[in-house]
């Protein structure tokens, strides 16, 4: 994936709106074939990002890029771009198979070969046989491939989705995360997602740039974002993070020396602070899934420190445990599978929390 | 069932708007030349005279030419005010959609004094054709406030949807756009032909020697004999305005069912 050449280039991007700078010098590449998602929270510029691929936005300074073409000047309606909108914007006066032709209308193919095209791409999304249907009668879901039919059948360089998923039910939502991957697959177009839903983005994309306040934090494939995330900000909005406060002891041997509330002395490795901070004022990061809370008998592979069970929240296969670590106020969250057989722990129980230093992250 | 005072401030508030209107059929067929009961007689008379009566007609034929011509104009206007006001950003929109509006309540005898005073000054002849001008300036607002709910409630990333497929601006507005305010500019058109058919004012002033209906009818009032052939001729304004309305509503529930929209009230 890595040697694919880039099918869209931001170079330093900027886009006001009178006073408010929306996008700040965003720099980055999707390459072709990528399943790439935009994330981050709303008003962080990433639907305008998208929109400039498109070319519904003009760009203040910058270029785009799109298969080494700029794209300054080129209309929406010239670009080998086609988007899925957020409200599908299916149009609800035609029937499904006169929205899924609308791109084709200036194709100069004969009419029976269009259709066969509209009856294909209806295949593909899981419609076939839906073609005379009005439209305003699908449900939603029906509407999202309907949409997805109408983009793909140009088959654009890039297709490019804005939320496409927000208005389904979560059982839906996730059906269709699957079926966008596995449609990605198998047309190997380059897809282009904005999402504020990281786990929708995590599932779904090869590569995530996260976004706040029109730049960029971090472009990683989904588990460097997760295992290794840049900041405390990223961290938190990606997942569930702990974070006690920690010190910088001093580097040795290639290790960084730390000591953290609850946990004592311990090294890790330099990759594991992404964001290179040193002295006082710094946190150690580790995710729910990290730690282990030891039963009778067991012992911890690597290190472990006592504490007090704060809270219990029961979610059936997992249960979620706020532990207070010896010494430490703010109780950390443990994420625990429950087995047949491992009894759920009760508020106020004492007990002993496993952990690794190489699951950690510092931040500055 | 009980009879609360709401129920017979309805029934009195019914009774208020279409006693009078009642009347006119009833009058129309009576075999009398006084307005008053009791009736006299079954007859046809009042219809074939007003069939028959060549001013009326031309009356008739120079409100209708004016009604349609004026709420085109109107609706075409609206257009293109409601689609600026709604799609697009510019210095000075909300006083220049402001003044737009403004004659919706300027009282129209100032609209109609204040045209005859333009129009001879500028040496132009009263005809149909200034009442058309008069009849657009204040049927205008009443299009552009029908077409901005129209084209309010039209999702934007539909047009995008259909520019984004390759159609171009003008394209996109006849294929999408076009259609799916059809049942807004239905309305708008209607509205605009209602205010010009019934307008008294201003066709009195700038109509110049030629009739309207309004100022045909006021000018008969005169003749006691004529009342009755405009009871008739009322007869028939009111049949013909329910057949248009029904069919106006036809054409609104098909548009809002074809496009899957929840009806929010119309006409009926």
């Amino acid at each position: 994936m890595t040697n694919r050449p880039n099918m869209i280039e931001f170079q330093d991007v900027h886009k006001y709106y009178g006073e408010y700078h929306a996008l700040r010098g965003i720099t980055a590449s999707i390459r072709a074939g990528e399943f790439f998602s935009l994330l981050g929270p709303s008003g962080c510029g990433k639907t305008t990002l998208l929109r400039t691929i498109a070319g519904f936005e003009d760009i203040s300074s910058g270029a785009v890029l799109i298969d080494g073409k700029h794209m300054e000047g080129v209309p929406a309606n010239k670009r080998p771009t086609n988007m899925v909108f957020q409200s599908y914007a299916i149009f609800p006066h035609l029937s499904v198979e006169q929205n899924v032709a609308f791109g084709l209308r200036r194709d100069p193919r004969a009419q029976s070969e269009k259709d066969s095209a509209v009856a294909e791409a209806l295949e593909m999304v899981g419609l076939k046989g839906y073609g005379k249907r009005a439209a305003h009668a699908l449900s939603g879901g029906q509407r999202q491939r309907v949409a997805l039919a109408r983009a793909l059948i140009l088959k654009p360089k890039v297709l490019l989705l804005d939320e496409p998923l927000s208005a389904l039910d979560k059982k839906m939502r996730e059906q269709m995360q699957v079926e966008l991957i596995k449609l990605q697959r198998q047309v190997g177009i380059t897809f282009v997602l904005v999402t504020h839903d990281q786990e929708e983005a995590l599932v779904m994309s090869d590569r995530i740039a996260v976004m706040f306040e029109g730049e960029i934090a971090q472009l990683a494939d989904p588990e460097t974002l997760y295992r290794r995330p840049n900041s405390r900000r990223v961290a938190d909005f990606i997942g569930v993070m702990n974070f006690l406060p920690a010190r910088v002891l001093g580097e040795a041997g290639g290790h960084i020396q730390l000591e953290a509330a609850g946990l004592g002395q311990f090294e890790i490795e330099p990759e594991q602070a992404p964001g290179a901070p040193t002295g006082d004022a710094a946190s150690v990061g580790f995710r729910p899934e990290t730690l282990t809370i030891l039963y009778e008998g067991q012992t911890a592979t690597d290190r472990e420190t006592p504490g007090t069970i704060d809270e219990v929240v029961y979610y059936g296969d997992m249960t979620y445990y706020d532990v207070k670590l010896d010494g430490v106020e703010k109780p950390v969250r443990i994420s625990m599978r429950n087995v047949f057989g491992r009894p759920v722990l009760d508020v106020g129980a004492r007990t002993r929390v496993a952990w690794s230093p190489g699951a950690l992250v510092l931040f500055r | 069932m009980k009879f609360s005072s709401l129920r017979i401030y309805a029934l009195a508030y019914l009774l208020f708007l279409y006693a009078p209107i009642i009347l006119l059929p009833l009058f129309a067929f009576n075999d009398g030349t006084i307005i008053a009961f009791p009736l006299k007689g079954f007859t046809l008379q009042w219809f074939s005279e007003m069939f028959a009566n060549p001013t009326l007609g031309r009356a008739l034929r120079n409100s209708l030419i004016i009604a349609v011509s004026s709420a085109i104009m109107a609706t075409t206007l609206g257009i293109f005010a409601a689609r600026a006001g709604t799609r697009f950003r510019f210095p000075g929109k909300g006083g220049i959609l402001g003044l737009i509006m403004l004659p919706l309540v300027l009282p129209e005898i100032i609209v109609a004094v204040s045209l005859l005073v333009v129009l001879l000054g500028l040496g132009v002849n009263l005809s149909i054709f200034t009442v058309m001008l008069g009849h657009i300036l204040i049927a205008t607002p009443y299009a552009i406030a029908i077409l901005n709910t129209a084209f309010a409630s039209l999702d934007r990333s539909l047009e995008e949807a259909a520019y984004d497929l390759g159609e171009s601006k003008w394209s996109t507005f006849r294929l999408i756009t076009l259609p799916l305010v059809m049942p807004g500019l239905i309305s708008s058109f209607l509205i605009s032909f209602t205010i010009s058919l019934d307008e008294f004012i201003i066709a009195f002033f700038l109509a110049g020697n030629e009739p309207t209906l309004p100022t045909y009818i006021f000018s008969q009032l005169r003749f006691p004999k004529q009342i009755p052939m405009i009871m008739a001729l009322g007869t028939v304004l009111v049949l013909a305005s329910i057949v248009l309305l029904t069919i106006a509503e036809y054409f609104r529930r098909r548009g809002i069912a074809r496009a899957g929209g929840k009806d929010t009230g119309g006409f009926l």
